[in-house]
């Protein structure tokens, strides 16, 4: 008996010192994946971005030999003859008399996204505002909930409504409240003159603005909520009021955070398509003389044009597209270089987000 | 004035001469009033029955176990509990003569002539010279070039010119602890508070700051009164000229400092002051 109950004790020690092994070698499998499994993890997007711009240069490069630095100045848009005549230029063999320039698409890029970043950007800091210090709690958590909702809405159905009811109301009612009483001089003028009828660039912009406010929004008020409350108090009793802790401490101490959510916004902004093509008029070859008039972007070509273009059995209609597409993946990269740059130089009196 | 005529000024002229430049000779002795003041949160009762009346001009200490309600005394003082959830009070606080509730009473400029300074720097997300004068802007009390005058005065009223002169656009967050300290009283002082809040205000100081800005809380007056929260029993000492003690929400003893902390009339002030109870 007493030698048998010896034995269980070894055995369960064996047992014991077994299994500790085999946790060892399962916990240095599990470290390997997480450390290989990681770096494969980051390969996947680079190696996306790498591929898809390459194959996209590779697309693009006749229409770049063809339309040369035009491309970004010229307000062409000609298919040319797609039934039969072609022409040779710089060994490229594409329809005769195609010709093609985006710089009315590049301005209707820039200047929707730039509405709608002016329209955005400050309701979405007062929509953070009222969510965080303006609304009791059992108002705030609800409202908060149903803008992040807004946030998931599908892009299209923003651009039907804004098609059917938003454009034309504003056309009818809103628009020419401002535009009439505009005076004819230059620059001014821009704002006025004939508003259409609610297909255009400002109706673009605000469509656009709509769709962002969600994320900006929702992002700062995040961000709000993570200010600590001293220096927020410390301004209370200094005697400032709600909006002035807003202006001078709140917002500023969060502000690279809203920048950066400004800027994602305006990536959404620069490349938003379906909703733009509904709403912009789709008007090709014409920068808007005003506020108003159609017009159409980068994105909203591509998607409206890519049928049409597949017809051009030169593939030079695809071609330019695809240019088009790479002029507008260089947009949005220079306009997130260039937020970062604002974003560090406005970090020079340190970064005050963790402290108290 | 020669040897002669000076001789003839008695001391009534003299006393009267100095009366009338007396910037408050208007006004009551007592800059701050509590009458039967209580005070709680959502039912809770926190503060009961407190009245104080606090000269002009003077230090008093509030001293007191954890929870004892000092810290709501004293936030009650310029109003910063009002919007906090579930406040209601009783009884009343006169400053200057003036409930603070009062209807005619502007919270913003009650909060400008009753300064806080809190338990740590809390500098706000702007240069230090814009720390400075942040409160002077939002009361529109001086503007363009004069702000850069308010600035540098305060600054060296506090001691900490000649440590940031040379970096009033940069960062105040990269001062130590203890000239952020300075750089927060500097930013209350600079809108002219007749009364200020100092709650817990070394607390978080190593003993060389809190020395420094100790020295300092001494210089203030008589031309403000200081009201000091403190669980620092030798602070309370060195600085005040008064000490009021709360024990349980309640004004269990206020005297001169030396009266409570070496004849204490309360059986509870006697074994707190000796340390027996925290």
């Amino acid at each position: 008996m007493r030698q048998r109950a010896s034995i269980d004790v070894i055995g369960a020690r064996r047992d014991e010192s077994s299994s500790r092994r085999l946790r060892r070698v399962w916990a240095q499998r599990e470290e390997s994946l997480w450390r290989v499994g990681g770096r494969v993890a980051t390969l996947v997007p680079v190696g996306a971005l790498v591929f898809l711009v390459a194959v996209l240069a590779v697309k693009a490069w006749p229409a770049v030999k063809v339309n040369g630095g035009s491309f970004l100045t010229s307000t062409a848009w000609l298919p040319g003859n797609t039934y039969g005549g072609v022409e040779h230029v710089h060994g490229v063999t594409i329809p005769a008399g195609a010709r093609y320039g985006a710089w009315p698409l590049i301005a209707g890029t820039l200047q929707t996204s730039a509405i709608a970043l002016v329209f955005a950007v400050p309701v979405s800091i007062l929509t953070a505002f009222a969510l965080t210090e303006g609304l009791p709690g059992w108002i705030a958590r609800p409202v908060g909930f149903v803008v992040e909702v807004v946030a998931g809405i599908p892009s299209v159905i923003i651009g039907l409504w804004g098609v059917l009811v938003l454009g034309p109301f504003l056309a009818r009612h809103v628009y020419p409240l401002v535009a009439n009483r505009i005076p004819d001089v230059p620059v001014l003028k821009y704002l006025g003159g004939s508003v259409g009828y609610g297909e255009g660039l400002l109706t673009s912009g605000l469509v656009l603005g709509l769709m962002i406010v969600p994320i900006i929004a929702s992002t700062t008020r995040d961000l709000f909520l993570q200010v600590p409350a001293l220096p927020k108090e410390g301004a209370r009793a200094l005697g400032m009021t709600d909006a002035e802790v807003a202006r001078r401490v709140t917002l500023p101490w969060v502000r690279s955070g809203v920048i950066g959510a400004a800027v994602l916004g305006l990536g959404r902004a620069l490349g938003e398509t379906i909703a733009v093509a509904m709403v912009s008029g789709s008007v090709l070859g014409v920068v808007s003389p005003n506020l108003y008039g159609t017009m159409t972007t980068i994105a909203a070509t591509i998607v409206s044009q890519l049928d049409s273009a597949a017809t051009d059995g030169t593939g030079f209609a695809v071609a330019t597209l695809a240019e088009a597409g790479l002029l507008l993946a260089g947009i949005s990269i220079v306009v997130n270089l260039a937020a970062r740059a604002i974003v560090h130089r406005s970090g020079a009196l340190g970064a005050p987000v963790g402290r108290a | 004035m020669d040897e002669v005529t000076r001789r003839q000024v008695s001391d009534a002229q003299l006393a009267s001469v100095l009366h009338n430049l007396d910037p408050d000779r208007d006004r009551p002795a007592d800059v701050i009033v509590a009458e039967h003041l209580s005070v709680g949160f959502a039912g809770q009762s926190v503060l009961r029955d407190v009245s104080v009346a606090l000269p002009r001009g003077t230090v008093t200490a509030i001293i007191g176990p954890t929870g004892s309600g000092k810290s709501t005394f004293l936030r009650t003082l310029n109003r910063m509990n009002d919007r906090v959830r579930g406040f209601e009070r009783q009884g009343d606080v006169h400053l200057d003569g003036e409930s603070i509730w009062s209807p005619g009473q502007d919270l913003l400029a009650v909060r400008r002539r009753v300064g806080m300074l809190f338990q740590r720097p809390n500098p706000f997300p702007m240069s230090i010279r814009d720390n400075v004068v942040a409160g002077v802007r939002a009361h529109g009390i001086a503007r363009g070039k004069q702000l850069d005058v308010v600035a540098e005065m305060r600054l060296r009223e506090v001691g900490l010119w000649d440590a940031v002169k040379d970096r009033l656009h940069g960062s105040p967050y990269r001062l130590s602890g203890g000239q952020q300290q300075l750089l927060c009283l500097a930013r209350a002082l600079a809108v002219g508070p007749e009364v200020l809040l100092l709650d817990e205000p070394t607390s978080a100081l190593d003993p060389l700051s809190t020395e420094a800005v100790e020295s300092l809380f001494r210089t203030l007056t008589p031309a403000l009164t200081l009201l000091v929260v403190t669980h620092n029993l030798g602070q309370a000492r060195r600085l005040s000229d008064a000490t009021m003690l709360f024990y349980d929400g309640q004004l269990a003893e206020h005297g001169s400092t030396a009266q409570v902390f070496e004849q204490p009339r309360d059986a509870r002030t006697a074994r707190y002051v000796q340390g027996l109870v925290g």
